[in-house]
């Protein structure tokens, strides 16, 4: 009887400690990889649509280099915007 | 032609071709990988849904798992409000799944790796969310793109930045599903490409690679079926509870 208790507890002790260390380290992992992806995209995709917004005022306005240099400086600053807001996400989640 | 890494993208028609007012609609090897993961997904839920005991079976245990899996997901980033929306969020969520690894078998075609499937998806995810937002909201939604707390001399240039980044959620989020997909097949049919040509020599080096980089792909498969989810949860969260 002592001994099956035995068992038990250091069969307890041991699922613990391996749900702690491997399953754990291999999720957060997932999730790094997964973060800097979303990132990396997240800055080049405002970057594009700002470009693409500029490029097609500029053919409206008939204005060609000057709306979609200024387009491009906006959707920078979306995409920058845009992973600041990701970051801060990130670290609310983590808390 | 064969050795070609990007020839595995190719979509070519299978059977008739079908053309209505103009617009082709043939059956495509596109079409039928998407039929394919649909059977494999009704198999798989009919199966785990079929006898429902109390000490559930193996696919029974699966299926359970995956609903609580996206139900406590969509609680955690959209709340209680969202509720009604798992049902979508559920289905697309297990379609790009199964879509990213019916990908990973050998000699099938990847439904996902191709821009047109994901920004189809992104696009109706996005024109739906916004819908959403306007009919619950009405035009008070507009304030998504008024932050508080910002003077007023500011207040144009963060608005134009505030609608750029709204209008490049769509981008973002299919970019992101369909160049994972699309670079990780194309790296193990290089790697794959590396072997025959380096043959019985060095062909057990990238041979290596090759076996990691199929452990990766499976990993990227799983993960960016997981992101699109929760991004979506993530823009439903913003339609339903306004807090700018």
């Amino acid at each position: 009887m002592k001994k099956s208790d035995d068992l038990d507890t250091r069969l307890k002790i041991a699922k613990s400690k391996l749900e702690n260390s491997e399953i754990k380290t291999d999720r957060k992992k997932g999730v790094f990889l997964g973060n800097a992806f979303k990132l990396g995209t997240e800055l080049v995709a405002a970057v594009a649509v700002g470009s693409i917004i500029g490029f097609i005022l500029d053919n409206w306005f008939g204005t060609k280099p000057l709306l979609i240099i200024l387009f491009f400086l906006f959707g920078s600053a979306a995409g920058i915007y845009n992973v600041i807001k990701a970051a801060k996400k990130m670290q609310e989640n983590k808390e | 032609m064969a050795t070609n890494p990007m020839h595995q993208f190719n979509v070519y028609k299978i059977g008739p071709e079908i053309k209505i007012n103009g617009i082709d609609l043939s059956f495509t090897n596109a079409s039928l990988f998407m039929l394919i993961s649909g059977i494999f997904i009704s198999l798989f839920l009919l199966l785990g849904t079929k006898d429902r005991k109390i000490v559930p079976g193996k696919f029974q245990l699966i299926s359970e798992m995956l609903y609580n899996f996206i139900s406590k997901m969509i609680s955690d980033t959209a709340g209680k409000k969202a509720k009604p929306y798992f049902s979508f969020i559920f289905s697309l969520f297990i379609f790009v799944l199964f879509c990213n690894m019916v990908g990973m078998l050998p000699y099938s075609f990847t439904v996902t790796s191709h821009i047109i499937v994901t920004l189809a998806f992104a696009m109706f995810i996005f024109i739906g969310v916004t819908i959403l937002g306007f009919v619950i909201h009405g035009f008070k939604y507009l304030k998504i793109f008024v932050p508080s707390g910002v003077p007023m001399v500011l207040l144009p240039i963060i608005m134009i930045i505030e609608i750029i980044s709204y209008l490049s959620r769509p981008v973002s989020l299919s970019v992101r599903l369909f160049a994972n997909m699309m670079a990780g097949h194309t790296m193990l049919k290089v790697f794959g490409g590396f072997v025959i040509s380096l043959g019985l020599v060095a062909g057990w080096l990238p041979l290596t690679f090759s076996v990691a980089l199929t452990g990766l792909e499976i990993l990227v498969a799983f993960l960016q079926a997981y992101v699109f989810a929760i991004l979506t949860c993530i823009y439903l969260n913003d339609a339903l509870n306004l807090h700018h």
